[in-house]
């Protein structure tokens, strides 16, 4: 721990980028996911089609091979971003498979009738969607969402790899200054990594009894 | 007239077909092998490691089979390079032909354990004499002295040496002594780390970064594998020092002079040049052989 | 076989145009052909009840009326319009048609009252103060206005489907589809729910009700239009298909539910 004092400036960069990290590429593929979702249920078949490739591609290839993809793969055809920006976008592709899946499952468990009420009532696919469908779904999708999210957390760790300084570039760094003190430097990270999966983990909880009440 | 073009690529296949004569040289034995001394077990000290070597004529080296130029496994499992024609010299004293050498894969993490073990005789593996690994294994030489050194694209004219870092952007590897180099010496340069160093290069070849930084020795495979777009700063120019040593049991003192001398007279005679130019020699400039540390 | 036809029956009707009207609808489950040459039309004001045994496509046929379920062949029209396939179009022609469901099928996740005024403000935009004024008068006259900021599932069945009924009642439309209305409800629900359905025909509310409630259909609808296998069998008017059906398994069903 006294490392970790010594080089608190360093700590502070590596754990706010990690959040930021976690944070920004989350609410994205939060969106994104959904969206996806919402699109696998479409009445419109090319946009299921579309839809499912993607989900099934991102979420059936490793995390590394996406982040090669924006870091490497993009620039040499003129699309280049900051490895952190390229670090958001991966993250933020291959998270919103899975989030789209577990919000799928959440549709899925909505009760047909609740759709079929909607549409008899003239709303939209869209409207029907957004009223009556999604909300009743994410109920269902918090636990998995959770889940998803806290493996995100952990996924940032991947963008060490590519050129981004976060916690995980930050303890390989470490370990090899202070090689003494390997096992306390790792035992930290994988606190800092607690710090902000613990409180996911609970707000999962709060969120749940409050659904559980409301149905 | 030949474009640019076709010059560089008649150019980087005068290079390839060098590289494979170089290959072939190592892995086909006949003229090109090493000379095998005529040796008498009588010569060695009895009960001596020389003697049961010797005697038994096999000798089981331990190398890498994953680094290019100095010790890379083939199709055929044999592998090829500096520190391959290293073991065959050492071998070749004992009166071992490369047919009696059993090659072993080692990695960085356990080339001691397979010394102490006993599961090689010798390592000659890129392996880099220092003090913590003097306390459980001994070493003869160095047979050769690498260091950190830089590589940039082939057309890259602004990078010199280490002193034109400032302001660039280096790419290595994080949580290695060559990145903290980097960031003790140089922190006006922009330091970018992965976690491989062939995605280092990916990157320097995307014109991501502009400049990787390690050991020679790694970068140089990566040149031999792409000339067309890879070179060294200088030559190859070092600026830290990583002298490779032959790993050997701890405490085999006569067997450790034994390999000291062997080397030394491979220095006198040519065969740790012409070792040298048949292999790294391809793509880093040969240089003087360095003194061996009889400690 | 005697059989009446469609076209006989719906003679006695208005001659305004139908509201709505079937014409030649086919529509299969796989092989299961389950509606067959279906004719039908529903003058304005009317009350149609559809009888008939489990299985013999009725609730199929309420469905197709509003496109919850496509159908194969044929044409459907609202108010002379005929059905679109999909699209805004069917959405609209959708809000003009009512429907409430066997299993209430009330928004889970909204209240009482945002289940009646949703759709009012987002499909037809309609401000919200409005709708939620005529919202609470709509859950008053189904008897449930004091259980309006409530959530469905605290609701009875009864009390649910009385707010599914005015639910839909939010959106004014030109005809409503029953489709088995009671059938989940505990007995004692029943007339609560039956007695609404009443006072909207009575208010000369457009009404396609299946239903096995035999009391409704003798006492509040101008025809019954009684279903077997797929097909329209009889198109009478109730006190006439009661006293004397005229095909056998017209006279087999109603032996069947009157005498238990």
């Amino acid at each position: 721990m006294g490392t970790f004092l010594i080089e608190r400036e360093m700590l502070w960069n590596a754990f706010s980028t990690t959040l930021s990290l976690a944070v920004i590429s989350g609410l994205l593929a939060l969106v994104v996911g959904t969206i996806v979702a919402g699109l696998r249920v479409s009445p419109y078949r090319p946009l299921r089609l579309v839809a499912t490739a993607y989900t099934e591609f991102l979420r059936n290839t490793p995390l590394t091979i996406v982040f090669f993809f924006y870091v490497f793969v993009t620039p040499s055809i003129g699309f280049a971003f900051d490895y952190r920006t390229a670090a958001t976008i991966a993250l933020t592709c291959y998270t919103s498979a899975f989030v789209a899946e577990a919000v799928r499952s959440g549709i899925n468990s909505v009760a047909v009738g609740q759709a079929e009420a909607a549409r008899s009532l003239g709303m939209s696919f869209r409207q029907n969607l957004l009223i009556v469908v999604l909300p009743q779904a994410f109920r269902t999708a918090i636990p998995p969402l959770i889940s998803v999210l806290i493996a995100l957390v952990k996924n940032t760790s991947v963008a060490g790899a590519f050129g981004v300084f976060e916690l995980f570039a930050m303890s390989r760094r470490l370990t090899n200054v202070y090689s003494a003190d390997v096992i306390a430097i790792l035992l930290g990270v994988a606190l800092f990594y607690l710090v902000i999966c613990i409180p996911l983990g609970q707000l999962a909880g709060r969120l749940e009894r409050k659904v559980a009440f409301a149905r | 007239m030949a474009s640019p073009l076709n010059r560089r690529l008649f150019l980087s296949g005068t290079v390839g077909a060098a590289a494979a004569l170089g290959l072939a040289a190592c892995g086909g034995g006949g003229d090109e092998e090493p000379e095998v001394a005529e040796v008498d077990t009588a010569d060695f000290p009895e009960g001596s490691t020389m003697a049961k070597l010797a005697d038994a004529g096999k000798i089981t080296i331990g190398t890498k089979f994953d680094q290019p130029l100095f010790g890379q496994a083939g199709p055929d499992g044999k592998p090829v390079g500096f520190d391959v024609e290293i073991g065959k010299i050492l071998a070749g004293a004992l009166g071992i032909d490369a047919d009696g050498i059993e090659w072993t894969e080692t990695v960085s993490a356990n080339r001691e354990p397979f010394i102490e073990n006993g599961q090689v005789d010798i390592v000659v593996a890129t392996y880099t004499i220092n003090d913590t690994r003097k306390e459980v294994v001994d070493f003869a030489g160095p047979y050769y002295v690498a260091g950190q050194a830089l590589m940039v694209l082939v057309d890259n004219e602004d990078i010199t040496g280490e002193d034109s870092l400032a302001g660039k952007k280096v790419a290595s590897v994080e949580g290695s002594t060559p990145a903290q180099y980097i960031l003790d010496n140089h922190p006006d340069a922009e330091l970018v780390n992965f976690d491989t160093y062939s995605n280092c290069v990916t990157a320097l070849i995307n014109g991501q970064v502009d400049v990787v930084t390690t050991d020679n020795v790694i970068l140089a495979g990566f040149v031999e594998s792409d000339p067309d777009n890879l070179k060294l700063v200088n030559d190859g120019e070092t600026f830290t020092d990583e002298p490779y040593g032959v790993g050997l049991a701890k405490g085999d003192d006569d067997f450790r002079a034994f390999l000291n001398d062997t080397l030394e007279a491979a220095y006198e005679d040519g065969s740790w040049a012409k070792a040298w130019e048949d292999t790294a020699g391809v793509v880093l400039p040969t240089p003087d052989p360095p003194a061996v540390d009889r400690y | 076989m005697t059989h009446t036809t469609p076209d006989a029956a719906g003679g006695s009707s208005s001659p305004a145009r139908p509201l709505v009207e079937l014409t030649g609808v086919q529509k299969h489950f796989g092989e299961l052909h389950v509606l067959k040459d279906i004719e039908l039309e529903v003058a304005a004001g009317e009350v149609v009840v559809v009888l008939g045994p489990s299985g013999s496509g009725k609730s199929t046929l309420c469905r197709t009326i509003n496109r919850l379920e496509t159908v194969d062949e044929g044409e459907i029209r609202i108010d002379g319009r005929v059905l679109p396939t999909s699209g805004k179009g069917l959405a609209a022609l959708r809000s003009e048609v009512g429907m409430v469901f066997q299993s209430f099928n009330l928004f889970a996740h909204k209240t009482v009252l945002q289940n009646v005024t949703v759709a009012p403000i987002k499909v037809k935009g309609v401000p919200r103060a409005r709708a939620e004024k005529e919202g609470m008068a709509l859950l008053e006259r189904v008897g449930v206005a004091d259980q309006a900021d409530k959530l469905p599932a605290q609701l009875s069945g009864g009390q649910q489907q009385r707010v599914a009924i005015a639910r839909s009642l939010a959106m004014k439309p030109k005809v409503m589809l029953f489709d088995e209305p009671t059938s989940a409800l505990d007995p004692e629900m029943i007339s609560e729910v039956i007695q609404v359905m009443t006072d909207l025909a009575k208010e000369g509310m457009t009404m396609i009700v299946v239903t096995h409630e035999m009391g409704f259909a003798r006492r509040t609808a101008d025809r019954v239009v009684f279903m077997d296998s797929g097909r329209i069998v009889e198109v009478r008017e109730p006190e006439a298909f009661f006293s004397s059906p005229e095909t056998d398994r017209a006279k087999d069903f109603l032996g069947k539910i009157l005498h238990h």
